[in-house]
């Protein structure tokens, strides 16, 4: 477990994945954060991916995911590497919070240096990258102040809502990062986390 | 078989996959598919390939020969992605004397003609290394743009290398026939090398 000021980042448990998974998928269209690939989707199906996802590890599958839980244990949506090439040293990550509650409170910007810092830290990979489209404005802003560079603009790489849209790359090689504790101050994540559970406790 | 100017694209199959097993560990396949670990295809992988890309719905190999009939390389797009109509385009130049060659670029032109004309695609992308000079020159020959540099992206030969990201979208392309007049390919009237020797077939021993 990776412990945050907002959030920990816990394993996922099949009980999240079939239940939350399924109301986040078949959520109002517009907390759709996929690139534009989405229609309703069914508990088998789901449990299809489960189990996908786990046979994969013995055929190498690289990935590694968490759930997001709040520090009063709310679950809000999972992180993590969806992918990594342990030769070239590099990971894709990927997130999404499925409670729009819990948008734009730090949540997701506290969860995302957990895994940046594991990522260089523990797993010693030396960039990370991941892809995000021209719609989602907050997830750029989210990682550009967290020392994400825009990278490449594929144009017209997806189609959303009957629009051709732009898909995003961005990438940080581990000399850019600022480190945990930089951005914790930079962002100031100890205030907002001082604020949330203080109001929690009232 | 689909004739274009300089080449022809066939069926991979014959001399193409017998020349395969030599092209799948060259320096072409490695660049090509930024395979940074290279590990040594044997046969088996290489029948394997073939046979997967024979089942593969989502992509294609196609060979592409001179006029001569000499085999060049492998013509591939894969990872066809039905909603958005997008595939990623690769060009092996098995023969490296092509390296660079206008039949080279033909090659690529003649994929780009079948991904957008026949298979009606709406986006092809493409990656490059960037010191294969020669393929971001066809590549920007045949209408792509840059659309970004993924900074050390890779580990090559003992270094860290960005990846170049190329896009083309159907609306920009004018069509083979029309590009092909703006660019005037030249053939480089290579030598057809002398063909593979046939595999002797194991004859069923009776028991």
């Amino acid at each position: 477990m990776l412990s945050g000021l907002l959030v920990d980042l816990v394993p996922f448990t099949r009980e999240w994945y079939q239940e939350k998974m399924h109301a986040y998928w078949n959520n109002e269209s517009r907390l759709w954060a996929t690139m534009g690939e989405c229609m309703p989707i069914s508990r088998a199906s789901i449990a299809r991916i489960i189990e996908e996802r786990a046979q994969g590890r013995a055929r190498g599958y690289s990935g590694v995911h968490f759930m997001i839980r709040t520090k009063d244990g709310v679950t809000i949506g999972n992180i993590g590497l969806n992918w990594v090439d342990y030769h070239s040293r590099c990971g894709y990550l990927g997130a999404w919070i499925g409670e729009e509650g819990y948008w734009g409170g730090g949540y997701g910007t506290d969860a995302l240096l957990l895994v940046v810092e594991y990522a260089f830290d523990w797993l010693d990979l030396r960039r990370l990258a991941l892809g995000t489209m021209a719609l989602n404005v907050r997830a750029q802003r989210n990682v550009e102040k967290c020392g994400f560079r825009l990278e490449g603009r594929e144009r017209q790489a997806t189609l959303v809502n009957g629009e051709w849209l732009d898909a995003l790359t961005y990438g940080m090689l581990r000399g850019e990062w600022p480190g945990r504790e930089t951005l914790i101050e930079r962002l100031g994540l100890r205030e907002k986390a001082a604020q949330r559970y203080a109001i929690q406790e009232e | 078989m689909l004739e274009g100017t300089l080449v022809d694209l066939v069926p991979f199959e014959d001399d193409f996959a017998i020349y395969l097993e030599t092209w799948m560990n060259e320096e072409a396949w490695f660049r090509a598919h930024v395979w940074e670990r290279r590990e040594p295809h044997t046969e088996d992988d290489v029948k394997k390939y073939i046979e997967n890309m024979e089942k593969n719905e989502r992509g294609g190999l196609i060979g592409f020969q001179a006029k001569n009939g000499d085999p060049i390389g492998a013509l591939i797009f894969d990872h066809e992605w039905t909603r958005v109509r997008k595939a990623e385009v690769r060009v092996v130049v098995g023969d490296s004397r092509y390296e660079g060659a206008d039949e080279a670029l033909d090659g690529l032109l003649m994929l780009v003609r079948y991904c957008f004309e026949t298979r009606n695609l709406h986006r092809l992308d493409a990656v490059a290394l960037p010191f294969h000079e020669t393929w971001i020159e066809h590549l920007r020959r045949a209408g792509f743009v840059h659309e970004g540099t993924l900074r050390q992206h890779i580990r090559w030969d003992g270094d860290y290398v960005d990846l170049e990201m190329f896009g083309l979208l159907q609306s920009e392309w004018p069509g083979y026939v029309q590009k092909v007049a703006e660019l005037s390919l030249q053939p480089s009237d290579i030598e057809p090398k002398p063909k593979p020797e046939k595999k002797e077939q194991k004859e069923a021993q009776p028991s």
